[in-house]
């Protein structure tokens, strides 16, 4: 029951919030349903068994059994770190939210709605339910990323909408040639008996492509990326943390979960061309970065680039750039939507996101010393600099892939080169330089900086420490990684004394 | 058991560090309560407990045997990231000096940075830089030498961004940090090479493979040329140099550690890799190949520069590069010998010049002279700094020097002759430094200049005491057994360079007050050497420009091309809707006909 109460609670809050009477008591409603969110995740992770590769906690209720569509649900090692990414960024973005703002009721209750929705995909076990979720947090996200966007809202938002549609479409319609085509009498959709079943391989060869050009659109990867500079930029920043937090991890969890291991064969004969399409995505997401001269549109198009690094780590399949690939989603999520918050905060007190406007914010009188110093943690965070989350996750991608695709992956190292290049031309123009001597902005209170300061500390105690995020993940990783990294018997050392 | 101190020397990093955190303490708000000097000393104390401990270390540890340690960091499908720990006299050593010369370039900032409202950063940084060598040189991976490398990286952006307001310092932070970051990204590209060839990142474990000649030498030569990408920038060698220079606008203290202990950071990983170096020959050529055109080419840049800084960061280039060739040519004890008087003696020169700078305001050698008898201090300290550096008998590097010109001169005579060009040109410069600083008339902004404050003095002073008696902890520690080798031909080769160099430079600049060249004809070659073979020009119109005009092209490419295919479908989905609803006439006749033809049209499709 316990992963139905992390779908369905968001939802009951999201309903209870709306029918809060006061604007605060709607805040308190829906902190106190993420709070629980957030404790249900705590509490799974401690009942959650390490050794254990396959699904937990599962649950199964049949729905439509002759169509194959149950409501089964399991958690794993692929899932357990987005769930808790997903709550812990819900209850920032609740958190950062001003209760008296209008519409600001509306706001959290359709993030409650999407972080079900979410959840809900996460934790799918049957092909068609997690289609499903996937499908229903596109409405939310809609009216999410139209209401609250700036100036060309709708544009961005119906851009969003079409693109994430044909991206179900062509899920949707792999998904039930997945099912209908697998030879039994009934369809089947579970995920334990769908990765046991053989498909021939030109079969195999069209679904896994409808499945990567789904799942590329919505991660995105190069070139299907379009709507997302325009959708980030668009939207509020509470929306693009989300969007960018939480929601890309949909697409590369599907290729994760799905593409991946549901086609071995057709995956194995495409990978060298996956691994080349990610070094080619990583580079080109960094170079479009760098030509950027908004700052918020600068740190959008670092997705582009950093989602790449999963399709590379799915390319090569070993189990550790497996568990890169889970803790990439994880940081990438964290490090994305502080970034995005701090460009936000930097907005809406300023005025202003372009790089030839903006100087000197460093100004320890004037300007945002503690929020500057965060935006040069997130900077070289997403630059993979050691010591920050995004470098454990990196490094075993590349430790994990070189051996399989060394070019790709020196094409990815150089990427994180160019990362460092354009977050370095953000930090100089924004951060460093002389703060115009008439300019007073308003100030930035310390409850503005909370949800920045806790991403902050996610994100570095996860990088001393990176084995707090990778355990979860790595049973379940080596029970997909095909083939095992194993370097070769380390060379006798000398006596060492140990003591 | 060991001892107390053997066991937690793990903790000489953490002091720093813990003095860094502490900084943090001092965000504006509480800067303007209590001003920002207490963050200044609480890192001046965290670093005087690092270097007592490493002291007391170093007695234990003197004459055991290296003592290994391993702390796993974590494990994740079947690869451990295991840290050894290696604590010998050589590691604990080299922590005595970090520490040593942090201890004192911090005292030296309470005086220099007196006006400064940044101590907290300030501070907090160079405690940092002391963490990450302290650790650098305890740790014996490849793999957490690269981190704390790439680490120390960052730190270099943002302690050449102290005073990030000053348009200078903030693209020589934004040189500094790129530069160093493309030779750390080749580093990591040659310890990701090197994992599944090798098995290991373990130094003693890959000395023992690269010796055991199972490795394919070809794999061998690319990683090996990967990995000398890291020390080449931390050392600023050619091509990835020009950062020192740059990083020269971060405050003077910070340079004192930088170019004394920071930039060795790199010959160390360079001198711990040897093993590895050594098994290929190409490597080899490309490590002497570059240490030595850096060393030449350094030398004579040196030579043309009028700022006092400059002068000494491409010195530091030069002597750097020297260490690459000693390392290189497999005499690595030279070459840990050489980072190590370098280090004392450089520092000082390097104090001595911010004392000047100090009160005097410039630091452009041609608008300075005139001091050496209101300075005498200064003048005193500089000088046994330049004898420290060049190979002045009986001082540290003469003895270096000898044994690596002994050692060089059969069988690669020509880099014998290397060391001792460079060291003369070296002397030559220092001369030139030293003469058109505290030589001739003063000018006007030299004509009142007093000594500084007593936290700037005392440092020089006790430096300028350590530097003097290298000679005597060199005869200690039985690194010099005799006498009698200065009198032996390369001894007395060393000799004759430093003196004809200092003899020469003395006598010219004694003389010569101007910055002008010597004949009107050299001018474009003193602009070449100045203008540091332009090489900045070189890369705007190179790497910079292609990268730069290559982003544009594919944000172009982004805007118009790929989210054009897209707008394009929508548009033209708009378009046939808008045309096609004019095709609404009623006449059911023409809708069956439209039907029909559609259905052939589908019928001749599958039928084909």
């Amino acid at each position: 029951m316990v992963l139905s109460a992390l779908i369905w609670l968001p939802i009951l809050g999201a309903v209870l919030t709306a029918l809060m009477p006061s604007a605060k008591g709607a805040k308190a409603t829906a902190i106190a349903t993420l709070s629980a969110v957030v404790g249900l995740t705590l509490w799974v992770s401690r009942q959650f068994l390490l050794t254990e590769g396959g699904f937990q906690f599962r649950e199964a209720l049949d729905w439509l059994p002759n169509l194959g569509v149950n409501y089964t649900l399991g958690l794993d090692g692929m899932s357990l770190p987005l769930v808790g990414l997903n709550g812990l960024i819900c209850w920032l973005l609740v958190f950062a939210q001003n209760a008296s703002a209008g519409r600001s009721r509306l706001l959290m209750v359709l993030l409650l709605l999407t972080c079900g929705g979410v959840n809900g995909a996460f934790l799918a076990t049957n092909a068609m339910l997690f289609v499903i979720f996937y499908e229903l947090e596109l409405i939310p996200l809609y009216l999410l990323i139209a209401v609250w966007g700036s100036a060309k809202k709708e544009y961005a938002a119906t851009k969003f909408l079409i693109f994430t549609a044909v991206s179900g479409i062509l899920i949707l319609a792999a998904v039930l040639a997945l099912g209908w085509l697998s030879g039994g009498e009934q369809p089947v959709f579970d995920y334990v008996q769908l990765r046991q079943q053989a498909l021939p391989l030109p079969l195999q060869r069209i679904l896994l492509l409808a499945l990567l050009i789904g799942f590329g659109i919505k991660a995105p990867l190069v070139p299907l990326h379009t709507w997302l500079p325009d959708t980030y930029v668009e939207s509020s920043s509470t929306v693009a943390m989300f969007l960018g937090g939480v929601l890309a991890k949909l697409g590369s969890y599907g290729i994760l979960r799905f593409a991946m291991p549901l086609f071995p064969e057709a995956w194995a004969e495409l990978s060298p061309w996956l691994a080349l399409w990610a070094g080619v995505g990583i580079l080109y997401g960094a170079f479009a970065a760098i030509a950027q001269k908004d700052i918020k549109r600068m740190v959008a198009y670092s997705s582009i680039g950093h989602m790449s690094y999963i399709l590379l780590a799915a390319a090569s399949g070993t189990a550790l750039s497996l568990v890169g690939a889970i803790a990439q989603m994880v940081s990438h999520g964290l490090v994305l939507a502080l970034l995005f918050y701090l460009v936000g905060l930097i907005e809406q007190k300023t005025g202003s996101r372009e790089l030839d406007v903006l100087n000197g914010l460093l100004n320890p009188i004037r300007g945002y010393p503690t929020t500057s110093a965060l935006l040069i943690l997130g900077g070289m965070a997403s630059a993979g600099i050691p010591g920050m989350v995004g470098f454990a996750a990196e490094f075993l991608i590349f430790q994990g892939s070189f051996s399989a695709y060394p070019l790709p992956t020196l094409m990815a190292i150089a990427g994180t080169g160019l990362t460092a290049v354009y977050f370095v031309i953000l930090l100089n123009r924004t951060c460093f330089g002389k703060l115009d001597n008439n300019l007073y902005y308003p100030k930035i209170s310390g409850l503005e900086s909370i949800p920045s300061l806790v991403l902050a500390v996610f994100i570095v105690v996860l990088g001393l420490q990176p084995a707090l995020l990778l355990r979860w993940s790595e049973s379940t990783a080596q029970s997909y990684g095909s083939a095992a990294f194993l370097p070769p018997p380390v060379i006798a050392l000398h006596p060492i004394s140990h003591d | 058991m060991l001892h107390a101190l053997l066991d937690t020397l793990w903790l000489v990093p953490i002091y720093s560090l813990v003095g860094a955190a502490l900084s943090l303490v001092w965000v504006p708000s509480i800067t303007r309560r209590t001003g920002p000097r207490p963050a200044g000393y609480v890192n001046i104390l965290m670093t005087l407990v690092s270097f007592l401990h490493g002291l007391g270390a170093l007695g234990v540890v003197w004459g055991r045997s290296p003592v290994l340690w391993e702390v796993e960091w974590f494990r994740v499908a079947d690869l451990a990231f295991t840290i050894p720990v290696e604590i010998s006299t050589l590691t604990v050593g080299a922590i005595v000096l970090i520490t040593g010369l942090n201890l004192l370039a911090q005292v030296y900032a309470v005086g220099y940075m007196e006006m400064d409202w940044g101590w907290a950063r300030f501070y907090a940084l160079l405690s940092f830089f002391e963490s990450g060598m302290c650790a650098l040189v305890l740790c014996g991976s490849l793999f957490f030498s690269y981190v704390i490398l790439e680490v120390l990286t960052l730190g270099t952006y943002l302690l050449v961004g102290v005073w990030y307001n000053q348009a200078l310092v903030v693209t020589g932070a934004r040189d500094a940090f790129l530069t160093k970051r493309a030779g750390d990204l080749i580093l990591l590209m040659g310890v990701v090479a090197l994992l599944p060839l090798a098995g290991t990142w373990d130094f003693n474990a890959l000395s023992l493979w690269a010796s055991s000649g199972t490795a394919d030498p070809t794999a061998l030569a690319w990683v090996g040329l990967a990995l000398l990408a890291g020390p080449v920038g931390k050392c600023a060698q050619f091509p990835l140099h020009l950062w020192l220079d740059e990083a020269m606008e971060s405050p003077l203290p910070s340079s004192v550690l930088r170019l004394s202990v920071v930039v060795a950071t790199g010959a160390w990983v360079l001198i711990r890799l040897l093993p590895l170096l050594d098994a290929s020959p190409v490597v080899q050529s490309v490590a002497i190949a570059i240490g030595a055109a850096t060393a030449l080419g350094a030398s004579l840049i040196a030579i043309a520069q009028i700022d006092v800084k400059r002068i000494l960061s491409y010195t530091v280039s030069a002597y750097m590069g020297l260490v690459f060739v000693a390392v290189a040519t497999r005499n690595q004890e030279a070459a840990l010998l050489l980072v190590l008087t370098h280090a004392l003696a450089i520092a000082l020169v390097v104090m001595a010049a911010g004392s000047i700078i100090s009160n005097c305001i410039t630091q452009d050698i041609t608008q300075l002279g005139g001091l050496l008898l209101r300075r005498p201090i200064t003048a005193f300290t500089m000088a046994v700094g330049i004898a420290g550096l060049v190979g002045v008998p009986p001082l540290g590097t003469a003895w270096v020097f000898q044994e690596l010109v002994s050692q060089l001169w059969y069988g690669q005579r020509g880099l014998a002759i290397l060391v001792l060009v460079v060291n003369a040109l070296t002397a030559w410069s220092m001369a030139r430094l030293f003469w058109l600083v505290f030589g001739g008339a003063p000018k006007q902004m030299t004509l009142r200049s007093p000594e500084p404050i007593w936290l700037m003095v005392v440092p020089m002073m006790v430096l300028a005491g350590v530097v003097l008696h290298v000679p005597h902890l060199l005869w200690q520690w039985q690194l010099v057994q005799d006498w009698a080798v200065l009198g032996q031909h390369s001894g007395i080769a060393v000799m004759v360079s430093s003196f004809l160099g200092l003899g020469l430079g003395t006598l010219w600049f004694r003389r010569s007050r101007t910055g002008e060249p010597f004949v009107p004809w050299l001018l474009p070659l003193q602009n070449f050497f100045a203008y540091d073979f332009y090489t900045v020009k070189l890369y705007r119109y190179s790497i910079v420009w292609i990268v730069d005009r290559f982003s544009r092209l594919v944000d172009w490419g982004d805007r118009f091309v790929i989210d054009g295919i897209g707008n394009f479908f929508g548009v033209a989905t708009l378009f046939s809707g808008e045309s096609i609803k004019y095709t609404t006439f009623g006449q059911l006749q023409f809708y069956v006909l439209t039907i029909i033809g559609g259905i052939l049209l589908l019928f001749l499709l599958v039928a084909s």
